[in-house]
């Protein structure tokens, strides 16, 4: 991808959602279908990236199975996958639009504009999940106001749409939300987790909430508010909702940051079963964006940036690191542990064995920048 | 009309430049006539008699502010104007809602284009709340009422959603904090009315079109002076004219045209030696002196500060070049001001051995300073002109290197951004009366030539090799040029060539070398680069 396409594209990020939105809007028609169906059985791996597109991994050969093109404009491409996995949902359109896509066909069938009406500017910020059967989809969405010569921001709102809607949903409910949710997943009992200040967990029937892990609030002896912030809502083979941590741990009658530990932790919720933890799992040595347990040992953390990290969670050590070529945001990892995958900026999955951190495998993608996407793994 | 380009609007000096060409502004009485024509399909006419309208009439800043508000009409919300029609309503809104001198004081770096400046806020709610993304600064030369405080709250978030997630907003209730605590404060600290502006808009304002004198300081090629005519002054538009030199004798010459708003804020553009540059003045009261800085339109981080006066208001010493001079030895000095008398005062122990020069304005003389000269600052006079001051030192004692940390960026290499380079000087100090380096009897004597080079500023940097692929340091003018934007195979991680470094300056000074450092983060390309940063 040419450089003044890139600066193009993150200006128009920064700046322009206005002018370029409107023009965006007009061309979001059905796509016609395209490439093989998945077969059952399979293990594949979706993500999406520019200039907009997502791609269908075969994780049998880790290579491309298919390229479905999406609607209106790339961004953030963020992804959840209907629990029959056979659909995918993406937030796109600069954060405005959620589509769902039959991946099957690549046909769009399900299609939510989050502003409620022509005055409104509303963005979700990654914050969508699917209803434990799939039936439903949940985005908390950022609405703002354009009055004629100001702006008005709203408070945040939970919109509940049916997935079979159509191209053309309207919310079924809404209720209030709490601000800065980002990641969501639900659980086994239908419950809405949802990654703000603290992670809620909403009753999508009557909008109730509940802190359900305490984050911000958190109550922890010398510990001091961690700070979190992930916009990777990945769907593990185990149901694990990970949200990684940051935080410091004043020595014991001290409150000097100077001396304390600085730590890595998770929060953890087992959609199954509604178990819920929050764990340090070693010290601060680099920053991970994203962070997921081992399928095959829950006390294997791994842990991707600029570098990808193993650690024993028991032991609060590092156990192996892998040198990266360059930064990668979103780790996913195969359904029988074996294998991870690294996803996120540039045009490279990369491929690594989870026990060695040996390279294995580079997927190059057709295209660009994989921005914020999350990849998602799954078996048909 | 031109049709306008992000990346053309986003460039602080190519914007800040439009304010400024060749072209008929219309008089103020036009801008009325615009807005009515071009605004009102978005805003609202409040009342006829005197006309006011929503938002824009609720609110004073600087002409850069004024420009930046009208561009983003223009980028973001589709409003067709043309240059001409923009520059006459920055001039009005300048002119009629703009700022009083001493509510521009404090934050005139900004407009200077100093983007090397570090800001510190008393309230950290301030810092964290403001200027944790652009300049505090940009906040500081805007007056609004809290009704107009709260939009801007509104504006800033529904724009960027995001911002309310980033680092020093999500650990806290952003929304309620900066709705509820920063709109009061901002509406006491930066209110709509004040005494100031009141008495300053009912102010004559002087004309500025005569002869200055002019003094300057640039790093890398030290002091300049000379004289700056200025002519014109019909609807506050100047031709501009510099003739002068820098201290090693080279040219400091060029022309070029400027603006004057809200009575003082002196805008112009030239072209020095082949270089386009911008002057960003701020004239005094009584119209005697202009202060502020003039700088490449390009590479706005080449810059001199410049000071200049008025030939015939009171006489006035702006500087005497060099600012020091070592006791025991003879030197030529130059005094650059205007109305130069001729008894010379430069304190006991300086004797003047011979007047190599002299006109109205600069005076060249050979000097001689006796061995046992008192140490230290002392003022100095050309008759009746007063107001610079002349260091007398023994010997250098320690050297700081200023700026002590600055920030340059890579650019160039085919994308939009130019190289962002960072200049550096050594400033030699004398050890005060303990005889000891570091302590607060030190005395500052002046910036001095030095050897200059980089090094890995910590280990990470030296695995890193940041000294080799972040950019040059040219040994003598302390000039450190970045190197070529993008990513770099030949990096770990196929990173930027962006690196840490440790910028040390070496003194010689009686057989021996003084050391002295400072930091230089080389970083990415300033994307977002408007007129204020």
């Amino acid at each position: 991808m040419n450089k003044k396409n890139t600066l193009r594209r993150s200006m128009a990020a920064m700046l322009a959602t206005v002018t370029l939105g409107a023009m965006a809007l007009i061309s979001s028609t059905v796509m016609a279908a395209q490439g093989p169906a998945l077969k059952s059985g399979d293990e594949y791996m979706i993500v999406a990236n520019y200039p907009n597109q997502m791609h269908v991994l075969d994780l049998k050969t880790d290579s491309i199975y298919k390229t479905c093109d999406m609607p209106d404009r790339f961004g953030p491409g963020a992804l959840q996958v209907s629990p029959d996995k056979k659909t995918a949902y993406i937030l796109n359109n600069g954060y405005e639009d959620i589509y769902g896509v039959d991946m099957d066909t690549c046909e769009v069938t399900f299609h939510a504009r989050m502003a409620a009406n022509k005055k409104e500017r509303t963005k979700t910020i990654y914050a969508f999940a699917l209803s434990y059967d799939g039936k439903e989809l949940y985005a908390v969405q950022n609405p703002t106001l354009m009055e004629r010569d100001h702006y008005r921001v709203q408070p945040t709102r939970l919109a509940v749409y049916s997935t079979d809607a159509g191209v053309n949903a309207k919310p079924i409910r809404t209720f209030p939300s709490p601000r800065l949710v980002t990641a969501m997943q639900v659980g086994k009992d239908g419950g809405l987790y949802m990654a703000g200040a603290d992670i809620y967990k909403m009753d999508v029937k009557t909008g109730e909430y509940e802190v359900s892990v305490p984050s911000r609030n958190w109550k922890r002896e010398r510990y001091v508010q961690p700070d979190v912030l992930n916009v990777w809502a990945v769907q593990t083979p185990t149901q694990d909702f990970t949200i990684l941590y940051t935080t410091a741990r004043f020595q014991k009658g001290s409150e000097d940051l100077n001396s304390a530990d600085w730590l890595y932790g998770y929060f953890n919720i087992n959609l199954e079963t509604g178990e819920t933890e929050t764990k340090d799992f070693g010290p601060i040595t680099e920053i991970y964006f994203t962070g997921t347990r081992s399928p095959k040992d829950s006390n294997i953390m791994y842990g991707v940036l600029n570098r990808l990290a193993k650690y024993d969670i028991e032991k609060q050590t590092l156990l192996k690191a892998a040198e990266l070529d360059h930064s990668y945001y979103c780790i996913t990892v195969s359904n029988d542990g074996s294998k991870l995958y690294l996803a996120g900026t540039h045009n490279h999955v990369a491929v690594f064995d989870a026990d060695t951190l040996e390279r294995l495998n580079t997927i190059t993608l057709p295209g660009g920048d994989m921005s914020t996407t999350t990849a998602q793994v799954f078996i048909r | 009309m031109k049709n306008l380009k992000l990346p053309q609007l986003m460039g602080g000096a190519v914007l800040a430049g439009l304010m400024l060409q060749a072209g008929v502004t219309h008089a103020a009485a036009d801008a009325e006539a615009i807005i009515k024509n071009k605004c009102l399909a978005c805003h609202s006419e409040e009342q006829a008699e005197p006309a006011q309208f929503s938002r824009m009439s609720h609110q004073r800043k600087s002409p850069e502010g004024w420009l930046m508000s009208i561009a983003r009409m223009q980028v973001m919300h589709g409003l067709k104007i043309s240059d001409d029609e923009r520059r006459t309503l920055v001039k009005h809104f300048s002119d009629t809602q703009g700022l009083a001198p001493e509510e521009t004081a404090g934050a005139r770096y900004a407009m200077e284009r100093r983007l090397n400046t570090m800001e510190t806020y008393e309230s950290s709610a301030f810092e964290e709340m403001c200027a944790r993304c652009h300049s505090g600064a940009r906040v500081e030369l805007q007056r609004r009422p809290a009704a107009e405080w709260e939009n801007l709250v509104h504006f800033h978030l529904g724009q960027w959603p995001t911002l309310e997630y980033q680092a020093l907003a999500r650990d806290r209730d952003w929304m309620q904090l900066a709705l509820n605590e920063m709109v009061p404060q901002l509406a006491a600290d930066l209110p709509l009315k004040s005494a100031s502006w009141d008495k300053w808009k009912s102010m004559k304002k002087v004309p500025m079109a005569g002869r200055w004198s002019f003094s300057a300081q640039m790093p890398g090629k030290g002091d300049a002076r000379g004289v700056m005519t200025i002519t014109g002054g019909k609807r506050d538009q100047y031709k501009v004219k510099l003739e002068g030199e820098f201290a090693d004798g080279s040219a400091l010459k060029g022309q070029g045209s400027a603006i004057v708003y809200t009575g003082y804020e002196w805008r112009a553009n030239l072209k020095i030696d082949g270089v386009k540059m911008r002057q960003v003045f701020a004239a005094s009261a009584d119209g005697a002196e202009l202060t502020g800085r003039m700088f490449e339109t390009v590479h706005d981080e080449a810059g001199m500060d410049f000071t200049a006066v008025r030939e015939g208001s009171a006489p006035k010493l702006l500087s005497v070049q060099p600012e020091f001079i070592r006791a025991g030895s003879t030197e030529v000095l130059t005094l650059v001001g205007t109305g130069l008398g001729n008894k010379l005062s430069l304190g006991k122990g300086l004797k003047v051995m011979e007047e190599l020069y002299r006109d109205d304005n600069k005076v060249v003389v050979q000097v001689k300073a006796s061995k046992d000269a008192a140490m230290g600052t002392r003022s100095v006079s050309a008759g009746k002109a007063n107001g610079a001051s002349l260091n007398v030192f023994d010997q250098i004692g320690s050297v700081k290197v200023v700026p002590s940390f600055a920030v340059a960026r890579v650019g160039g290499n085919g994308g939009s951004t130019p190289k962002y380079n960072a200049h550096f000087q050594a400033e030699a100090w004398m050890n005060g009366a303990d005889g000891k380096a570091g302590t607060d009897d030190d005395m500052r004597i002046g910036f001095v030539p030095a050897s200059w080079h980089v090094e890995p500023f910590d280990a990470q940097a030296e695995a890193d090799r940041d000294t080799h692929f972040t950019g040059k340091m040219d040994a003598k003018t302390g000039l450190f040029t970045t190197a070529a934007a993008g990513p770099n195979p030949e990096r770990r991680m196929s990173t930027n060539n962006a690196g840490n470094l440790k910028v040390v300056a070496d003194v010689k000074e009686n057989g021996k070398t003084l050391s002295a450092d400072g930091q230089l983060i080389v970083t990415v390309q300033r994307w977002n680069n408007p007129p204020l940063p």
